[in-house]
């Protein structure tokens, strides 16, 4: 198939989950399981072919001695401790080799899972009418071109997100402005966020085709709600406006653990230095938060602006201090300066900076402005790493333990110089499921180093008992009623020694 | 990108002994039971790989504790000063739900004439609607994170950041493992 319309027909395929899910019609939604368990189950089926019921094949080599040997050494090299703390992350979260997630050298498996995750979020207010049948038919039709087609394009993908990012001009543009004019004024005055955000990898999104499907299909899905986002971010753009136009000293005072500042015109602030948060807990992003308020205000205030840069400075270059009394909150023209406002105020702020943050860290959210769509894309990353871990977690499940390779063998294999320290990791952690996969009397650690000599052995009755095998424990994992498929896919043309997943 | 090879290590060592409990059960397990058991040993070893410094993993690992048939691989992953910690969060994870939802019926009148009287106002509808939107999704997302459902509305933003840098983690080792395995 040519790149273009395969590209098109994928990235209309990204779309086709989404609005199907929307319409809440379940049969919609059963097609969508189905393709997804469909294609799930092939690859399983696929392996567990090779598997047959080795369960009982003992090698009764005894490796114990040297493996537990090593395996001891292996735990006692670990001495690093891990003490992760919260404030360490958004530092650390930057560097992140995101982009690993996605092995580019995989790109099927890895925009299967990103197709399959369809999000099950419910988005209201949405009613295309009269289109149900035909996206029906559509599905069906594409359905059967992923099966069959094994190549996808990545590249392909990459073209058609950055075309089909539509809505997000036209709607944007109020808000756009705006916000440049806010990050403008924050790099003014050199605020921490801005280094931080200056720390971004160069490695461009798009390079990961799993998130370029579900950024175009993102896109191409905010293209039918057009009301709903459009409403959100005239409701942002008036807030951001209502910063921008100026300040207004206020010198009241709440009963309440925040104390406002005095007057601009005063120039003085009572206290700079002492933030806490609401639940009493101290975290840099606040504070800066705070500082980026202060600074967000029209009238530059000389005194406010270097007690401001201090006051980021000073809490991450001490991360860990105890928590502080009083957040600083400055009323803006125009808006109510009672207490309840202005802490609504500074949780509205509070939750925008996590929002950033969040925006850096799920890929393809950097064009999404509006904390409902950002929140959606956050829930479909985690739907979708909770996925993968579940289908990984089957894969290893299925891990053949008659592998025909050894340990040196595993750790040649190491492609990426970066994961080298986890590839000796790997190794000892590869021994234990093969260990899991055996039954019976025999020590498991010691039946775990299968050699090729098994192989044909089990084959042989492997295909006979296979069928049996399959309903039993699939039906458990498949969710939907799948029986007829299940027939089927034991056509596939299982070779002999590799074990590629085949879709 | 330290802290992620860190955490990385961690969770492998953890999930290395996880599996090394399973392994010397010597029970009969057949697929569905083996994949339980290697996600739910992953899951576990993450949740202690971060040492109990956040929310979600100590709500993986009360719950691990809870269950019977997990206590053996949640005990003996863990260190025994975080124990006493685990079960008190449980304690007052729930005593929080439930005093969060006695808040909310109480002040569910007050909430709705202050928004009737909002909208007599004439503060924009739109407003209204996107709160509304932002909170359900808030809700799906307090489902997904584990231990969720007591935070408010900020810290589970904050804990989902935390989540996901996990979950990657967690799915990178795993994809490792595999196409260590079948290459």
């Amino acid at each position: 198939m040519e790149p273009p319309s395969l590209a098109a027909k994928l990235a209309g395929l990204g779309a086709w989950p989404t609005s199907l899910c929307n319409y809440g019609d379940t049969h919609l939604q059963i097609l969508v399981k189905k393709f997804d368990t469909n294609c799930r189950f092939r690859s399983v089926a696929s392996r567990m072919e090779k598997d047959g019921f080795f369960n009982n094949e003992g090698n009764g080599m005894g490796i114990p001695p040297a493996w537990n040997s090593i395996f001891g050494m292996e735990l006692e090299s670990q001495v690093t401790e891990v003490n992760c703390s919260p404030e360490q992350i958004p530092n650390c979260f930057l560097n992140g080799n995101w982009d690993n997630t996605m092995d580019q050298s995989d790109p099927f498996e890895s925009a299967l899972s990103s197709i399959v995750s369809s999000p099950v979020n419910s988005h209201p207010g949405i009613s295309i009418p009269g289109c149900k049948n035909v996206v029906l038919k559509e599905l069906i039709g594409r359905l059967g071109i992923i099966c069959n087609s094994g190549e996808i394009s990545p590249q392909s993908c990459i073209n058609n997100s950055t075309n089909t990012s539509c809505y997000n001009t036209p709607l944007n543009s109020p808000p756009k402005l705006n916000l440049s004019n806010m990050d403008h004024h924050q790099q003014i005055h050199g605020n921490s966020p801005i280094p931080r955000n200056h720390q971004l990898p160069p490695a461009p999104f798009p390079a990961d085709p799993g998130f370029v499907e579900r950024a175009a299909r993102l896109s191409c899905f905010g293209m039918k709600e057009p009301e709903v986002h459009h409403m959100e971010e005239s409701s942002l753009s008036e807030q951001i406006s209502n910063g921008e136009t100026g300040i207004k000293g206020q010198n009241t005072y709440s009963n309440g653990r925040k104390r406002k500042a005095v007057p601009k015109g005063k120039g003085k602030e009572t206290q700079s230095s002492t933030l806490s948060a609401k639940d009493n807990k101290v975290e840099p992003e606040k504070e800066v938060s705070d500082a980026k308020r202060s600074k967000s205000d029209e009238e530059g205030n000389g005194i406010k602006k270097e007690e401001g840069n201090q006051k980021p400075t000073k809490e991450n270059a001490k991360p860990s201090e105890p928590p502080k009394d009083y957040i600083h909150v400055r009323a803006r023209r125009g808006e109510a300066t009672d207490s309840h406002s202005l802490a609504e105020r500074v949780r509205r702020e509070k939750i925008s900076e996590r929002m950033k943050f969040l925006q850096d860290l799920v890929p393809g959210c950097n064009k999404v402005t509006g904390k409902a769509v950002m929140l959606d894309e956050i829930i479909n990353y985690v739907q979708s790493l909770q996925r993968q871990v579940e289908f990984l977690s089957m894969k290893l499940a299925t891990i053949n333990p008659r592998m025909d390779m050894n340990t040196e063998g595993v750790l040649s294999k190491d492609t990426r110089a970066s994961m080298v320290n986890t590839m000796n990791h790997l190794d000892a952690l590869a021994q234990p499921f093969y260990a899991m996969a055996h039954d019976g009397p025999e020590n498991p650690l010691t039946g775990m180093m299968h050699r090729g000599s098994n192989v044909k052995s089990s084959q042989i009755y492997g295909y006979g008992e296979a069928p049996v095998f399959w309903e039993n424990d699939l039906q458990g994992v498949v969710q939907t009623g799948f029986n007829q498929n299940q027939g089927q896919s034991f056509h596939g043309p299982m070779g002999t020694g590799q074990m590629k997943v085949e879709l | 990108m330290q802290n992620s090879s860190q955490l990385k290590n961690e969770f492998i060592k953890k999930w290395v002994q996880g599996l090394h409990i399973y392994c010397s059960s010597k029970k009969e397990m057949n697929l569905l039971e083996r994949k339980k058991k290697i996600k739910l040993s992953a899951n576990i070893a993450l949740a202690y790989a971060k040492n109990s410094t956040t929310c979600w993993s100590k709500a993986i690992i009360s719950e691990a504790k809870r269950e019977e048939r997990n206590t053996i691989l949640a005990r003996n992953l863990s260190d025994p000063g975080s124990k006493f910690r685990c079960a008190y969060q449980k304690v007052t994870c729930h005593k929080r739900i439930r005093s969060k939802k006695i808040l909310k019926k109480s002040c569910g009148v007050g909430k709705k004439m202050k928004k009737i009287s909002e909208l007599r106002r004439g503060s924009n509808l739109a407003t209204c609607v996107a709160k509304r939107l932002v909170k359900k999704r808030t809700q799906v997302l307090k489902r997904l994170v584990p231990g969720g459902e007591s935070m408010d509305e900020y810290s589970i933003i904050k804990e989902a950041l935390d989540y996901i840098l996990s979950l990657r983690v967690q799915v990178d080792v795993m994809k490792n493992l595999v196409d260590a395995t079948t290459s």
